[in-house]
């Protein structure tokens, strides 16, 4: 079942948790509402779910208006941070709730309710732990009923608020993985809300970044990674290199992208630490820095290296393949030339500084 | 949910002798002042009901007007504590779930019959249903009795256990936050499904708590019950009462036995209380609850 989120607003007293937002989500699509706290992806999820209502704009589910239909009502299924599992149930209990307390006409027989419950608890590997109570299970195995018991009222929509940030790194990589399976095997319309990106590029078939109640870029995992369409985008995805200054005219040897046009304006470089070439020579044909390898990480398939540029010893990290990592022998302490492979450029208001004078290309 | 035990502090700390010896000062100090302001006191209570045999205690309870008393205290009691507990509910129901103007100030309203002294209550509701209160032409005109008789006594009983049941649930359903009730609804649940399988459950035993407290209160109820009965012997007056209106004409034993009553009535309200604090550790949860938000 679709999901249309048109003109949503969204207002907290003086604090504005969603300023116009819209946004489409396909049937049978898993879509994660990625952004730092504040950023009113929770409050996007909880206006979906209708346990908040919008100031402004509507909701359409399956193409019906829906903004005003009661949480009870729009067939979902949610999934809370800290699980908010019955306390005084049994696993079993937790999962049959749903299906307990739907009306006489809808509700399945005691059978059939038992024949669900068993075949969900399967589904989430936790068959024989029907009769122990919440508190007898890890955060991962309470997360997991949580699910079930989402499921069992066959959801057409299943929102997930944060569901694995309060587990540790081990297990909240086993749930992703997970969660991707029994998506892919149900095909539920599935909305994640995650502050986590490496999360929500892992699991997700689109990704929606929201920053200070508005949507920033929305698209898959690779197309966002790959261009990120604003600055903020870049620094929320991290893992990149940021050079502040002025736009050259003569920077027709080196690949760029990105909104800057101006010469001679104020830009904001992003060099992502793959896209940085290294040499122990001064290559020819494009401008290099110098560059004083400070660590390296020789730990995984790539190479980190934390490099200091010569002269005003700005941090910028840098990341080669084994093979040439090897052939260079480079070691902590070794001057090497920099120079980037490709870079994205914004224009930028104010900071005019640096790596211009450095000749680093831009 | 952990349920860390404290290690004892004997294991941390190994006291000197004089350590040891002030230590033992403190527990027997501790324990003199039990024994001379609570245990002897009970004591006395029942030593002189029993000080003319067996018979004449017998005798002194099953008298017309201690027995009617007793009666009344009971039904006071069995309208007070059901009001209060749907007051209660309702009131931290409101208080935890919801944001409404005006919240902070209900919060102290629900204090004020612990801070106003009982005598003071009745007179309120003198003034207010009294013959010569505000009500009172009304009410005669329509031969309602209120003042000096059964429903003025409800009335001063529910103000002054009114705050029971709510100050004991609206820390607990504050610890315990809203998640699991927003779960239900999401799950499908209408109000009543909600209340019964998932709210009462979960403050269940704080519920009990706060209504044994209630009970016992109403059950004890003086000054403000004093004020609205005006001493009816048979019709208005609750054990408390008859106790004081006893001893006030010189019938010590009758006095005595009818406070044995009361006193019996607290020992089990206590002995209850004690086992549901035992069985469920209603503040151990509360306590967790508080440490893990």
């Amino acid at each position: 079942m679709s999901i249309q989120i048109e003109h949503i607003r969204k207002q907290y007293g003086s604090f504005t948790a969603l300023a116009d937002v819209s946004l489409t989500i396909e049937g049978g699509e898993l879509m994660a509402l990625l952004g730092p706290s504040g950023s009113g992806k929770t409050t996007l999820l909880r206006i979906i779910a209708g346990l908040e209502s919008p100031d402004d704009g509507s909701i359409l589910l399956h193409g019906e208006e829906s903004t005003q239909q009661s949480a009870s009502t729009r067939g979902i299924g949610f999934v809370f941070q800290h699980y908010a599992l019955f306390r005084h149930m049994t696993i079993f209990e937790n999962v049959a709730f749903g299906l307990r307390v739907q009306s006489r006409q809808l509700r399945p027989t005691r059978q059939k309710i038992r024949e669900r419950v068993q075949e969900l608890l399967h589904l989430v590997q936790l068959d024989t732990y029907a009769q122990m109570y919440p508190e007898q299970l890890s955060g991962g195995q309470r997360q997991r009923v949580a699910l079930a018991r989402a499921l069992a009222v066959q959801p057409k929509v299943l929102l997930l608020d944060e569901p694995f940030s309060a587990l540790d790194a081990k297990v909240r990589k086993e749930l992703r993985d997970w969660l991707r399976r029994i998506h892919d095997e149900l095909h539920v319309t599935t909305v994640l809300v995650t502050h986590d990106q490496e999360e929500a590029l892992e699991v997700a078939d689109r990704v929606a970044i929201l920053n200070q109640g508005k949507l920033e870029q929305i698209g898959t995992p690779q197309s966002i990674y790959d261009r990120p369409a604003s600055p903020f985008v870049y620094n929320f995805l991290g893992n990149v290199n940021l050079f502040h200054g002025r736009l050259l005219a003569d920077l027709s040897s080196q690949v760029r992208e990105g909104s800057a046009q101006e010469p001679n304006g104020s830009a904001i470089g992003f060099v992502r630490p793959h896209e940085l070439e290294l040499s122990r020579e001064l290559p020819g044909d494009v401008k290099a820095v110098l560059a004083n390898i400070v660590r390296i990480h020789a730990t995984g398939p790539q190479i980190r290296l934390e490099l200091s540029i010569a002269g005003n010893g700005r941090p910028v990290a840098a990341e080669l393949g084994r093979k040439q990592f090897e052939e260079m022998a480079l070691v902590p302490g070794d001057d090497i030339f920099v120079w980037p492979q490709s870079i994205r450029l914004f224009e930028n208001g104010e900071d005019t500084s640096l790596l211009l004078d450095q000749g680093a290309g831009i | 949910m952990s349920r860390n035990r404290a290690i004892p502090s004997s294991v941390l700390l190994r006291p000197s002798r004089l350590q040891k010896a002030g230590r033992a000062a403190l527990v027997l100090l501790a324990l003199l002042f039990l024994a001379g302001f609570l245990i002897l006191p009970v004591v006395a209570v029942f030593s002189q009901a029993f000080s003319q045999g067996w018979r004449m205690y017998s005798d002194s309870i099953v008298q017309q007007d201690v027995l009617s008393a007793l009666r009344l205290t009971c039904l006071v009691a069995a309208i007070a504590v059901p009001l209060n507990v749907v007051f209660g509910i309702a009131a931290s129901w409101a208080i935890t779930r919801f944001e409404f103007p005006g919240k902070s100030l209900m919060i102290t309203m629900i204090d004020i019959p612990l801070s106003v002294s009982p005598v003071v209550a009745g007179m309120m509701y003198v003034e207010v249903f009294g013959l010569h209160g505000w009500l009172g032409p009304w009410l005669m005109e329509h031969n309602l009795h209120v003042i000096f008789a059964v429903p003025g006594i409800v009335l001063a009983t529910v103000f002054v256990t009114c705050p029971f049941v709510a100050r004991e649930l609206i820390p607990f359903m504050q610890a315990q936050g809203s998640d699991e009730e927003i779960a239900a609804v999401v799950l499908g649940a209408n109000g009543w499904n909600l209340f019964w399988r998932v709210t009462l459950p979960n403050i269940k035993w704080a519920l009990l708590y706060g209504t044994i407290l209630a009970a016992s209160r109403s059950i004890g109820e003086f000054g403000a019950v004093s004020v609205v009965s005006g001493h009816i012997r048979g019709k208005t007056t609750t054990l408390p009462l008859e106790v004081e209106m006893l001893y006030n004409e010189y019938n010590f034993t009758a006095a005595f036995a009818a406070a044995s009553l009361l006193t019996v009535a607290a020992i089990v309200t206590l002995a209850i209380k004690k086992i549901v604090e035992g069985t469920t550790g209603v503040h151990r949860e509360i306590e967790e609850q508080e440490a893990e938000s």
